[in-house]
């Protein structure tokens, strides 16, 4: 039997999941640059050291962003990837694409690069992984013909993105793809030309399960929410009831607010106290349904631990109601963008700026009242103090 | 657009160039010129790197300007 190439990779192929290296492979029977790439990778698990140096160009002209410059610090063992730029790719919104699409988006891909995607991102983007520099303006001509366009990178507005929301879910309290659409297009200057101190990012759940992480992973997350009571079916919850589902156990007693009730016949909830968690709806879907009234809320300043510690996002606007075209959002979005540009040092993102410069300043900056819901943890410091002359104008 | 605004960047660029540090954040450009509108020297510099007197460099996560003349060939730096 032959001897294996890449013995240290081989063993991540061994497991029952599926292995990149097995994709790898299956890449570099067609392209050269993603045996080289194997080669590569090979050996930085041989040297315990990455073999990429990073940086450098931008992406095609009239565009500061989308490409992700690479080269190989061994262009002389691994010729075909001496360059191996990524290609960020907006994805389209909620991850909908048809198959002659995704087709389209493969045979560009095959023609200009190695072959190898991540689809998708955790920016959301379709990335294409590994491209020469002579490669890049054709192969983003051809994205275009096919209806495609390149994302966000560097200082710039990030691809924004959403859960697939209306699109498959039923617990969608706003349409998260068509905001995600409607930003995207309305800022499309801020994502092609950067011009922030650093990245920012826009993510919209449809309902407090969040699932694109937007509290997590954006600077500026948009979260579908309701006002008033939980729609309760009776009939279904007598079903659950009859079911395994042990609702004062499984339902009632992990309420985070302790704000139900069961008595083995009637489910009763408390709705002021609720914090529209999304805990009770998930375990009785048929039984429980988001409250009549909807609307978003709007928290900022998320990140990851890069430069300064990882932040979650934290609530500014407790409920807004969200119709196209969006005025308020978008106009809340320039002022709190502008305000981070004006004070932001290079690289400090915007949640950094808040804790440095202080919540109440954030506020008196883009124009917002500060309410309870900012409160990150009761009893702890109160979290926005009163500015001197307002305690002036209380005393008398 | 103001000619004037443009000149006074790219002189500023040649000169801030003769050090060390040959790239820059637009953070950087905004404090060389602090009686100037943030957002007029912001298009005035998309206008120079259209007209390719400015180059972008990026590292994938922060972006940086530049004289095309320093633009690193097919170098890299993990910043
Ligand atoms: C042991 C090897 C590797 C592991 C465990 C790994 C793991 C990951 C994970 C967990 C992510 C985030 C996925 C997500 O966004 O949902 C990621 C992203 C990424 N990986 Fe890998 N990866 C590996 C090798 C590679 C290689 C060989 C390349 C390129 C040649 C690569 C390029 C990328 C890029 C460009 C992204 C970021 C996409 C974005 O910006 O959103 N990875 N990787
Ligand atoms: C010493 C080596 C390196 C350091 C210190 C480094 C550091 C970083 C940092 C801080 C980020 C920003 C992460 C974020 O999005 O918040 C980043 C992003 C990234 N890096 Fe690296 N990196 C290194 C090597 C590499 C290599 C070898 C590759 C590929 C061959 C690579 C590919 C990428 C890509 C594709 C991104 C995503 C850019 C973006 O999100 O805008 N990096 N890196
Ligand atoms: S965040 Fe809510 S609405 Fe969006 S996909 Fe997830 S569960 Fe459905
Ligand atoms: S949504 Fe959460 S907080 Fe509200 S009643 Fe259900 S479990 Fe309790």
């Amino acid at each position: 039997m032959e001897k294996s190439k890449t013995p240290l990779l081989d063993e991540l192929e061994k497991g029952k999941w599926p292995s990149f290296v097995t994709d790898m492979k299956q890449a570099a029977q067609k392209s050269p640059m993603a045996e080289d790439l194997l080669s590569q990778l090979e050996l930085s698990y041989k040297d315990k050291i990455g073999h990429w140096k990073h940086g450098g160009i931008v992406g095609v002209k009239g565009y500061g962003g989308g490409v992700i410059g690479r080269y190989s610090d061994r262009p002389d063992l691994f010729p075909n990837v001496q360059a191996f730029h990524t290609m960020r790719i907006n994805h389209p919104t909620g991850w909908f694409y048809k198959t002659d699409a995704l087709r389209n988006l493969c045979d560009v891909w095959d023609k200009h690069g190695s072959g190898l995607t991540n689809m998708h991102g955790s920016t959301g983007d379709a990335i294409l992984l590994g491209t020469t520099t002579e490669h890049i303006q054709p192969c983003f001509d051809d994205l275009s013909a096919a209806g495609f366009d390149l994302g966000g990178s560097g200082s710039a507005l990030r691809t924004p993105s959403a859960c697939v929301g209306p699109g498959r879910c039923e617990w969608a309290c706003i349409d998260s793809l068509d905001v995600c659409y409607n930003l995207t297009m309305e800022f499309q200057d801020k994502i092609h030309r950067p011009m922030f101190p650093y990245k920012f990012k826009i993510k919209v759940s449809a309902c407090p399960n969040d699932c694109v992480a937007s509290i997590a992973r954006s600077d500026f997350s948009i979260i579908g929410t309701w006002k008033g009571k939980i729609l309760i079916n009776p009939a279904e919850v007598t079903a659950y009831a009859s079911s395994d589902l042990d609702i004062q156990k499984e339902v009632c007693d992990l309420c985070p607010t302790k704000c139900m009730e069961w008595d083995s016949k009637e489910l009763k909830i408390h709705d002021e106290d609720c914090t529209r968690c999304m805990h009770c709806i998930n375990l009785m879907p048929k039984a429980l349904r988001p409250g009549k009234e909807k609307g978003a809320t709007i928290l900022v300043g998320g990140k990851a631990p890069i430069v300064e510690g990882a932040l979650l996002s934290w609530v500014i606007v407790p409920f807004i109601k969200l119709e196209p075209p969006y005025t308020e959002l978008k106009e809340l979005i320039e002022r709190i963008q502008d305000w981070w540009d004006e004070n932001a040092k290079s690289r400090e993102r915007l949640g950094e700026l808040i804790k440095r410069l202080g919540m109440r300043v954030f506020l008196r900056g883009v124009g917002l009242p500060a309410v309870p819901q900012m409160v990150k943890a009761p009893r702890s410091n109160p979290y926005v103090f009163f500015w001197p002359e307002d305690i002036k104008q209380e005393v008398k | 657009m103001s000619e004037e605004l443009k000149k006074r960047i790219t002189d500023l660029f040649h000169e801030k160039s003769k050090g060390d540090k040959k790239m820059f954040y637009i953070r950087d450009v905004t404090k060389w010129l602090p009686d100037e509108d943030r957002h007029a020297i912001q298009n005035a510099v998309k206008v120079l790197l259209d007209e390719e007197v400015l180059v972008y460099w990026s590292s994938g996560s922060s972006s940086y300007i530049m004289l095309p003349e320093f633009f690193p060939k097919e170098e890299g730096t993990c910043s």
